[in-house]
């Protein structure tokens, strides 16, 4: 079976777990979920799930990765080997590095680096349980981790992807449809600004696709901005 | 890698001066444990799974299985793997990089428990002889390090594994079925700080402690695992009263485990 | 404060409200600008997580979180870190270590005398003396009461609770000294020496823990007060 054999939308428009082309997996965050860390966050996505840690900032070491005009953001995403169906080895890999970099300079963007010449601020993420998109979950759990360890950022990153299954396009494929997708396109948003600081693609998208789906993305980062912030005042108290 | 600390003087002071009242910092008694608590099937992905928190201590440990060729000689019988992953995530003293000594460690001393303590059949992960088997693989993941990351970890690698089952039809071979576990062995770790053991050590004692024992208890108050690490030295006596102290609490978080 | 017709989309904040990174407080007043907050295209918005306060015409966010940053004259409590022949190296708990030079010291070293006089792990109280553009900072162990710490133990409250443990002229930290017969002194950085008797000790830890488990609660100082009176019935 390849691409598009396998109906994935019926003729309601229906998904396969129910959902609408612009319906959003499930979401829940929750705050302060590392108690030994600086700051912290979780969130469970359709059934992924991550956790973010934040330390620092703190001195930068080695010496030779300091910047004398700016703190350095050292950002690790890692899948733990149950967060897979097949176990996930351990090690050195070349797909969690780019998402790791891709991450930092995603964050580089809002955080305010030059407050902190000479520091380090270490950005952990772990894929506890993988499903789709757990980049975007990533990089959404590691903006409030930042903004819960008390790190200075002009807006928090919402992250989300929308792709296309049966030439349809919709938003937050899930594992299934990602399985059998034709096109993704993760990106990094900032809420109040709306401008960009993550992009990927890949697929096939028609230059009406790609709008559709660039559509999606920002109507559902603003549905996750709210959930967002509706967490932190849970954790935190006060009227948001 | 895990990094070097600084360990305050005046912590090793203070932690000697609390000895000598018989107290220690947070108020608990010297073999009493912190809050514990412990979940089953809590990771969607692994086919068996457990969180346990003890203080700000997290971990979860997640049970894999891989079909396996078996060993020649034993060609009936299948394989256990125990791997440790202390991320960075877990803490500022957790340093990136490959498996450090300390998380091989841990990994090696838990594996001890389980595999001695007999716990797992081998004969019971035959698929067919001399051509297919099955490994466990038991991986201990640390979500917050506040310290007895080993206690923790041997606590949820015993619950993840009474909570798994063997996927048979994933792999085409069979009905899903539980994974036997026979037995619940239990490990109890204490470290020497001010001069005297302590049961459960939080990170603070562990920064400022000495040596550690780990006594892995089965049934019967049988002993399957023993390991000493780190600087220092202790005497017979007190070897035997940490082994009392193990005795009880093992059975105690037997119970737990059993009632699961 | 409320203001209307943001152009933008953010929406505004009103004074005591929780806002977070990136969330709009005011249009831009020409006012002066606190902690936690930055112009944004002619918007005041917060850049941390907390609580708006806008007092004399000044708009800044109390941080629910933050790490200590040091300034010039704070009273803070340093460890030894590592050191060279005429210079420590101190762990201040900040973004970046602060040195020690030799001459700064509170007693006479000679060079290359630097590990005798105080080695790895030595706690210091001590205070900041400058802070360049590039983050050097230099502490100084000249001056009342600036000495190396032999006694007692030396615990920690997040740094933005400084404050709150300091107000209202030492109100918490009176009740502690007077339930716990202890010597305390509090430092900017969040490190608490505490010296006295072992359990005068475990009562101002335990009192500590627990505001570390109730900071981001309101009320804490009565909470604590109620704490104290719990800890003394028993």
């Amino acid at each position: 079976m390849g691409y598009g054999d396998v109906q994935m939308i019926d003729e309601k428009g229906n998904r396969v777990d129910g959902r609408k082309a612009g319906d959003l997996r499930p979401i829940e965050i929750e705050m302060g979920v590392v108690p030994v860390a600086d700051g912290s966050a979780s969130v469970r996505w359709g059934t992924n799930y991550v956790i973010a840690s934040i330390y620092g900032p703190m001195e930068a070491h080695p010496r030779k990765i300091q910047r004398q005009e700016r703190a350095v953001l050292d950002v690790r995403y890692n899948m733990a080997p149950f967060s897979t169906t097949d176990r996930f080895r351990p090690g050195f890999n070349r797909r969690s590095r780019e998402i790791s970099k891709v991450t930092a300079e995603a964050l580089e963007s809002v955080v305010l680096l030059e407050l902190y010449p000479r520091s380090k601020i270490r950005v952990e993420i772990e894929v506890i349980c993988a499903e789709a998109g757990t980049r975007c979950v990533g990089l959404t759990a590691a903006s409030l981790a930042l903004a819960d360890a008390g790190i200075p950022m002009t807006d928090l990153v919402v992250s989300v992807a929308s792709g296309k299954i049966n030439d349809v396009v919709v938003c937050d494929l899930n594992k299934e449809e990602d399985n059998y997708g034709e096109a993704d396109l993760p990106m990094g948003i900032l809420p109040n600004s709306g401008e960009l600081v993550f992009l990927q693609m890949d697929g096939d998208l028609s230059p009406e696709q790609f709008q559709e789906a660039w559509d999606y993305n920002m109507n559902a980062a603003m549905e996750i901005h709210v959930m967002m912030k509706e967490a932190i005042a849970n954790k935190y108290g006060g009227e948001s | 890698m895990m990094g070097q600390p600084l360990v305050p003087t005046l912590l090793r002071k203070h932690l000697a001066e609390l000895a000598a009242r018989d107290e220690r910092a947070d108020g608990r008694g010297r073999w009493e444990s912190r809050d514990l608590s412990v979940e089953v099937g809590v990771l969607e992905r692994a086919e068996g799974s457990a969180k346990v928190q003890i203080g700000d201590t997290i971990v979860f440990t997640g049970i894999k299985f891989q079909i396996q060729t078996p060993y020649p000689d034993r060609p009936d019988e299948g394989g256990l793997m125990t791997s440790v992953e202390l991320r960075p995530l877990a803490g500022r003293h957790i340093e990136p990089g490959p498996p450090s000594p300390e998380s091989i460690e841990m990994a090696r001393v838990v594996d001890r428990g389980i595999r001695e303590s007999g716990c797992i059949d081998t004969k019971d992960l035959c698929i067919i002889a001399g051509e297919k088997v099955w490994q466990v693989i038991i991986d201990c993941f640390a979500i917050s390090d506040d310290g007895n990351l080993f206690d923790a970890f041997a606590l949820a690698a015993i619950a993840a594994l009474h909570n798994a089952t063997l996927p048979g039809e994933r792999f085409d071979i069979g009905e899903d079925r539980p994974l036997p576990v026979n037995k619940t062995p239990i490990m109890c770790s204490f470290q020497k700080v001010g001069g005297r053991f302590v049961y459960d050590a939080n990170r603070e004692e562990e920064l400022g402690g000495d040596e550690r024992i780990h006594i892995t208890l089965g049934g019967d108050d049988h002993v399957h695992s023993l390991q000493k690490g780190l600087k220092g030295a202790f005497t017979a006596s007190e070897f035997a009263e940490i082994m009392d102290a193990a005795k009880q609490r093992c059975a105690e978080l037997k119970k737990i485990v059993d009632s699961l | 404060m409320s203001s209307s017709g943001a152009s933008d989309g953010r929406t505004s904040a009103a004074s005591g409200s929780l806002v977070v990174p990136g969330d709009k407080i005011c249009t831009e007043t020409g006012g002066q600008l606190g902690h936690g907050v930055m112009k944004l295209d002619g918007s005041i918005i917060a850049t941390k997580l907390g609580y708006v306060v806008e007092k004399g015409g000044e708009v800044s966010v109390t941080p629910l979180h933050t790490a200590y940053f040091p300034r010039p004259g704070d009273l803070v409590l340093g460890y030894i870190e590592g050191m060279r022949a005429n210079i420590w190296f101190i762990d201040l708990g900040a973004p970046f270590n602060a040195i020690l030079p030799m001459s700064l010291a509170p007693m006479k070293v000679e060079f290359g005398g630097t590990r005798d006089a105080m080695n790895v792990g030595t706690a210091i109280l001590c205070r900041v003396q400058e802070i360049d553009e590039s983050h050097s900072s230099v502490v100084t162990m000249k001056g009342m009461g600036l000495r190396k710490v032999n006694s007692g133990f030396v615990d920690t409250v997040p740094p933005h609770l400084v404050s709150l443990l300091s107000s209202g002229g030492d109100a918490i930290l009176s009740q502690l000294k007077d339930a716990s017969n202890c010597r305390i002194i509090l430092c900017a950085n969040g490190r608490i020496w505490v010296d006295g008797e072992p359990e005068g000790i475990r009562v101002v830890r335990d009192i500590l823990a627990f505001i570390r488990n109730n900071a981001d609660s309101d009320n804490l100082s009565s909470k604590v007060g109620n704490h104290l009176k719990q800890g003394n019935g028993e």
